[in-house]
């Protein structure tokens, strides 16, 4: 892959973002601020998944420590959000390497439900552990974050914020997938029995792509804290784990392009899809059921299969190693 | 020692509740290889036939019973059809989200059709209770208790006695060489899917009068089938009734001698605690090619 690519995608963000900023209304700012978070999340998942193959069900409790993280140094211990946010980052790596080393031993639907029961215990904890957490109702008054007397504040402000964030982990996902350790990760998805053989250590890739998946669901979380400014229990459970998963498979697992385009999309459809009224998670359901069935490699999937469909057929090995694009 | 023979009954009441949404997901899982995700959503649909037939239709309890199963079983055979069959080539994940999104859409097809009121599912046994000594233990518990065991030694009858039951077998243990063997095979897993379904629906009809039936009653249950089914021993039928006699007692226990607040955070920490000492549960399949 070619060095610039990474900028490539760097500054697709920015642009792309940026005229959507401009061009969209203030109650779409808010969807665009919360698709480029759950973005973040997502080349986050796309790590421990997409290159390592490690089904995650418990992602959002990723993200929910790094909010938690940032909540809760900032109002409780007063800290600026400047130095709060890295320190619930470092946390939380710290917290999904403990936790990484014995889980990574399982694999497939073991490793799924280890996680969800992950998830699931830190939402019985920060919903119980009220001296700390504020229980179900949640800490609220979170700082906003200032660069002197500019505060990301507004949906217009927050949207520069979270592009840029989004735009340097999304160019830093693109290096590390261009690296060997990123090779060394999907070397460990597609065959770890061969990768042990040539001597790669598949415990610590398995741990590197765990926490540098972590370290995304954190960033995420801080900004989600930043933008929100309130967070709650119901803001980290495995549902959402399950979303993030979605978004990942819908826009294309093992891409970072895909990634991006999967947390948009499953972030505006539900919008889309508000003329349905009560009945719009219905049709949410079903519609994530066909694409699943109809569009196994997601969009990204999707769009090269239109471009090569004139000249060639898509054979499964290149549906299967998503490799080629980043 | 009366509250506790008290809440052990009742933790068994539970449990039992569990453990059939277990064997269900157990089944199907052996025979189909499916990690089906919408399972506490089956129990749910099992809870809300009941209030269509007990409540809506006010029939009689027989009769509204077989109508409720019967409901079951013909969801069963649609979940095959319309899931289970176009989703079956793909990988775990696919299979985890596609369930997952079934499932919201099973939760809020309920939501549409019967609102987010909570409702009360009577009882056969209303309210009586039977006196041991000074303990006051439900008729419904002791019932339901019965009922699984009932419905447990049915399951071992069909599995060992019956050329259906033992042709499932074959299925699970091998798909293809049973197709070889010339069984109809899809029609083997049809069953095995409409069995889960009926098995969740008396699980449903029995948890109706012990909590309110509430169309987001599905999650909690799906979450306890799970760690049941881990504890238990993935894939295995004995594990599963274990794993779920086993989490409704630590739930049931839990929360009046440790806390209520975190009386679910034991069964949990003792499914992870499972999966990183024994992944294989208490009588587990052999996992080295699974998964």
């Amino acid at each position: 892959m070619a060095p610039r690519i990474p900028l490539l995608i760097a500054a697709a963000v920015l642009v792309v973002g940026g005229l959507l900023g401009a061009m969209l209304p203030e109650y779409y700012l808010r969807l665009l601020n919360v698709s480029a978070i759950s973005a973040v999340a997502v080349i986050g998942l796309n790590f421990a998944f997409g290159y390592a193959g490690l089904i995650s069900l418990g992602h959002a409790a990723f993200v929910g420590m790094g909010a938690y993280g940032l909540a809760i140094l900032t109002t409780t211990i007063g800290w600026s959000p400047w130095l709060a946010a890295p320190t619930a980052i470092v946390a939380t790596a710290v917290l999904a390497a403990l936790v990484g080393y014995p889980l990574l031993r399982l694999r497939g639907h073991y490793l799924a439900l280890a996680t969800l029961g992950l998830n699931v215990s830190l939402y019985i904890v920060t919903s119980n552990w009220i001296a700390l957490t504020g229980g179900t109702n949640g800490i609220a008054r979170i700082h906003e974050l200032a660069i002197g007397p500019l505060a990301f504040s507004g949906e217009h402000q927050f949207l520069w914020l979270a592009l840029v964030v989004l735009a340097l982990v999304a160019a830093m996902a693109a290096i590390m997938h261009a690296s060997r350790h990123g090779r060394e990760m999907m070397a460990v998805r597609d065959d770890e029995i061969a990768s042990e053989m040539i001597g790669i250590d598949t415990t610590r890739v398995k741990i590197m792509a765990f926490v540098l998946s972590a370290v995304c669901a954190a960033i995420a979380g801080c900004l989600f804290a930043l933008h929100v400014r309130f967070v709650a229990p119901e803001d980290f459970t495995y549902a959402h784990s399950i979303t993030y998963l979605a978004m990942l498979i819908v826009g294309g697992e093992g891409t970072i392009v895909g990634a991006i385009l999967g947390a948009a999309l499953l972030t505006f459809l539900p919008e889309w899809l508000r003329f349905l009224g009560p009945a719009y998670l219905l049709f949410f359901g079903l519609l994530m059921l066909c694409i699943l069935v109809f569009l196994p490699t997601g969009l990204v999937g999707l769009g090269k299969r239109l471009r090569r469909g004139s000249r060639k057929p898509v054979s499964s090995i290149s549906a299967r190693a998503p490799e080629a694009t980043p | 020692m009366a509250d506790f023979v008290q809440l052990l009954v009742n933790g068994l009441a539970i449990g039992s509740v569990y453990a059939l949404a277990a064997i269900g997901f157990v089944i199907v899982y052996s025979a189909t290889g499916v990690v089906n995700f919408a399972a506490g959503q089956f129990v749910m649909y099992g809870t809300f036939a009941g209030v269509a037939t007990l409540i809506n239709l006010q029939l009689p309890w027989p009769l509204a019973y077989g109508t409720a199963l019967i409901i079951m079983a013909m969801f069963g055979v649609l979940f095959f059809v319309s899931v289970y069959l176009p989703m079956r080539r793909g990988s775990i994940v696919t299979i985890i989200i596609g369930t997952v999104a079934i499932s919201i859409t099973i939760q809020n097809a309920a939501l549409l059709s019967f609102g987010s009121w909570p409702f009360r599912l009577p009882s056969p046994v209303e309210d009586s209770s039977i006196a041991l000594g000074g303990t006051i233990i439900s008729t419904h518990a002791l019932g339901v208790v019965g009922v699984t065991a009932i419905m447990v030694g049915g399951l071992w009858l069909l599995f060992n006695r019956t050329s259906v039951g033992v042709g499932m077998r074959a299925v699970a243990q091998d798909l293809q060489a049973a197709k070889l063997m010339g069984l109809k095979v899809n029609r083997l897993l049809a069953l095995s899917w409409v069995l889960a379904a009926v098995l969740a629906g008396v699980a449903g009809l029995m948890l109706g009068p012990m909590w309110f039936a509430d169309v987001n009653m599905g999650d909690p249950i799906a979450l306890k089938a799970f760690a049941a089914t881990i504890i238990g021993g993935f894939g295995s039928l004995p594990g599963a009734i274990v794993g779920g006699l086993f989490v409704g007692l630590s739930e049931v226990l839990g929360a009046s001698y440790v806390s209520s607040a975190y009386k679910d955070l034991i069964s949990f920490g003792i499914m992870i605690a499972f999966l990183l000492v024994r992944p294989q549960g208490v009588f587990g399949e052999k996992i080295q090619d699974r998964g």
